[in-house]
């Protein structure tokens, strides 16, 4: 009876017929919860990958290039090597670790830039309407019907890929998310009394939406942004596999993949081992936006979970 | 509805033409020449040229775009520099099979993903909700080529009990369809789930309830039955994506659809057949979108076309 909790509940001389039983049980308390499960399960896989790719440099790894021609396709384990080597004797893991620098540097990049767009234009659309919102709108029905992946590989097919085009193709491939959820969010805020003051007060449009109606709205979007990472993470190592990642030597996660491919019947832990390491930080980064989302203050969840219309 | 059928079209037809619009300038801007990737690599300079003037690559951009235009509408694609033949046949040759991977993949997302999500609201915020809910996040956060390879060892390879790739027989359906659905059970099952959460909660339940109504049917003809036209827009939007994009996994499984196709089109630097694969693939994918939201008024008997919203 003395650990911690709610302490008043608990004695039976209390008025209330409320336990701590059933506040245990209650549906609000297990929400919470397990959202906290989902905020430690995240947390914990996204640093289990995140931090040893932020410190690669500094840990006591082989060059990711290093080629070593008679330790070819080393099992996982051996000497010096804990993921093992691949098929030109270079140590998987920091290949691993030197090519989530390129994919989490692309990935973050995307990510910043068309959140940037997404929300410049998403809130013009909500806040002006008329024609912007028009034209807005329209661009972004008209992005949902392209052959989204075809139209990646044909810009990267054609203008080559380097980082920047690479970055600069997801970015495109996701603002729309970003554009949809803050119109929706303008749209409600917009109305509010706060947005009337300051048109009274004779503040021009343009500085009404900029000082005060966004800064209201970028808690909520900001927190989807994450979903969009581990989208742009897995849309990288996808068009890498596919031979338009960035180019060598840099090891990217998707070119280890179908480099290793060809071995997988004998050294199974050249695709096996990297592809665990993107899913466990996909897995991580989508439950850590999940539980952000849902549980990221009060106001703001609310926010979120009305515009939400099938995010993640 | 009919002046609704028709703006849509016209819409529909606007987008079309935007992208192939797009797609045009865009292959054409791009470095790389289409007649190097034809020609044999000792080719000539003036073999080289003589392969731009026959695919009418030297003349101005605005004229090759006009008879570009002229073709389209006598409904010509264009002859496939790689294949020899014309672009629409090789498209739709491989149409079927890109079609039947997608309907099969929806499928068995539409058979687990809906009774998860109803299980999921009828149990929500519990353990083993929580557990179903990660479990489907994981699936949507494995690379799908990753996924591929995987099954494509352990069902193919370890234990031979499938074929491991190309459409060779109604096996070989398995695998693709397995890669595809895991990506798509958290998206769907999550819908299903927030729908029916309200749903279950609306005052009309509580009065069928207390009327009598029977459990399951409540659970699945009144409260399925009111979300069903956001599962249906969500459904038909992955559908028409997936007629789009199943790139990555018909690569991994060499599977003789649309998706490997377009990548070969690329590296060949192959224009007609480029353009072909977009404006078909797009065309159908705005296809389905349409034939989505004309559905809405049988499902929900309160939705009017074409007003409002």
């Amino acid at each position: 009876m003395t650990t911690a909790g709610i302490p008043t509940a608990r004695t039976g001389g209390r008025p209330s017929a409320v336990t701590a039983r059933d506040l245990a049980r209650a549906t609000a308390t297990r929400r919470r919860s397990a959202n906290r499960v989902k905020l430690w399960a995240g947390s914990v896989c996204t640093a289990l990958v995140v931090l040893p790719i932020l410190l690669a440099q500094l840990l006591p790894l082989p060059d990711a290039n290093d080629q070593e021609l008679g330790a070819r396709r080393l099992p996982p384990l051996t000497e010096g090597h804990l993921f093992g080597t691949d098929q030109l004797g270079r140590d998987l893991l920091s290949r691993v670790l030197h090519g989530g620098q390129v994919s989490l540097t692309v990935g973050v990049l995307a990510v910043v830039v068309s959140g940037l767009i997404g929300i410049a234009a998403g809130a013009a659309a909500g806040y002006f309407g008329g024609w912007m919102d028009a034209v807005v709108s329209r661009v972004l029905e008209a992005q949902l019907a392209l052959p989204l992946l075809m139209m990646l590989l044909l810009v990267v097919a054609l203008f080559g890929s380097s980082v920047t085009v690479i970055t600069a193709v997801i970015a495109v491939a996701q603002w729309p998310e970003v554009a949809r959820l803050t119109r929706s969010l303008v749209l409600v805020e917009r109305e509010k009394p706060y947005v009337a003051a300051a048109r009274v007060l004779g503040l021009r449009g343009l500085t009404i939406l900029a000082r005060h109606v966004v800064p209201n709205v970028v808690r909520p979007v900001s927190l989807v942004v994450l979903l969009l990472l581990a989208q742009a993470v897995l849309l990288e190592s996808a068009l890498s596999y596919l031979g338009a990642g960035p180019e060598r030597p840099f090891a990217t996660w998707g070119r280890i993949i179908s480099d290793g491919q060809d071995y997988l019947t004998t050294s199974w832990w050249l695709i096996t081992l990297p592809g665990l390491v993107i899913a466990l930080l996909v897995v991580g980064v989508n439950l850590l936006g999940d539980a952000l989302r849902d549980g990221g203050g009060r106001t703001s969840r609310t926010k979120a979970a009305k515009a939400d219309g099938g995010t993640a | 509805m009919p002046t609704y059928l028709l703006r849509r079209l016209g819409q529909s037809v606007l987008t079309v033409f935007l992208t192939l619009t797009a797609v045009f300038l865009l292959v054409r801007l791009a470095p790389g020449d289409p007649a190097a990737a034809y020609a044999a690599p000792t080719a000539s300079a003036e073999e080289l040229v003589r392969i731009r003037g026959q695919f009418g690559l030297d003349r101005p951009l605005l004229v090759q775009y006009g008879i570009y235009l002229r073709d389209l509408v006598s409904g010509d694609l264009g002859t496939s520099y790689s294949f020899h033949s014309p672009a629409f046949d090789v498209v739709m040759d491989r149409l079927p099979y890109t079609i039947t991977l997608a309907v099969s993949a929806i499928a068995v997302t539409v058979l687990v993903a809906v009774p998860l999500g109803v299980w999921m609201a009828r149990r929500a915020d519990t353990r083993r909700e929580l557990g179903a809910n990660i479990l489907t996040i994981t699936g949507q956060s494995m690379p799908d080529f990753w996924t591929g390879v995987m099954l494509l060892t352990g069902f193919a390879v370890v234990i031979p009990v499938l074929p491991a790739s190309g459409f060779t027989s109604w096996g070989g359906l398995v695998l693709p369809t397995i890669t595809v659905a895991i990506l798509q059970f958290a998206l769907v099952s999550r819908l299903v789930r927030r729908e029916m959460t309200t749903a279950l909660a609306a005052p009309y339940t509580t009065v069928a309830r207390s009327r009598g109504v029977a459990e399951r049917a409540l659970v699945w003809r009144y409260a399925l039955g009111n979300s069903a036209v956001p599962l249906v827009t969500a459904v038909g939007t992955r559908f028409a994506a997936l007629l789009n994009g199943v790139v990555v996994v018909e690569v991994v499984f060499a599977w003789p659809g649309v998706g490997s196709l377009v990548v070969r089109a690329l590296e060949t630097r192959d224009y007609p057949l480029i353009q072909a694969t977009v404006l078909i693939t797009a065309s159908l994918a705005i296809l389905v979108q349409l034939l989505v939201d004309l559905l809405y008024p049988l499902l929900d008997p309160r939705v009017r076309l074409g007003k409002a919203a």
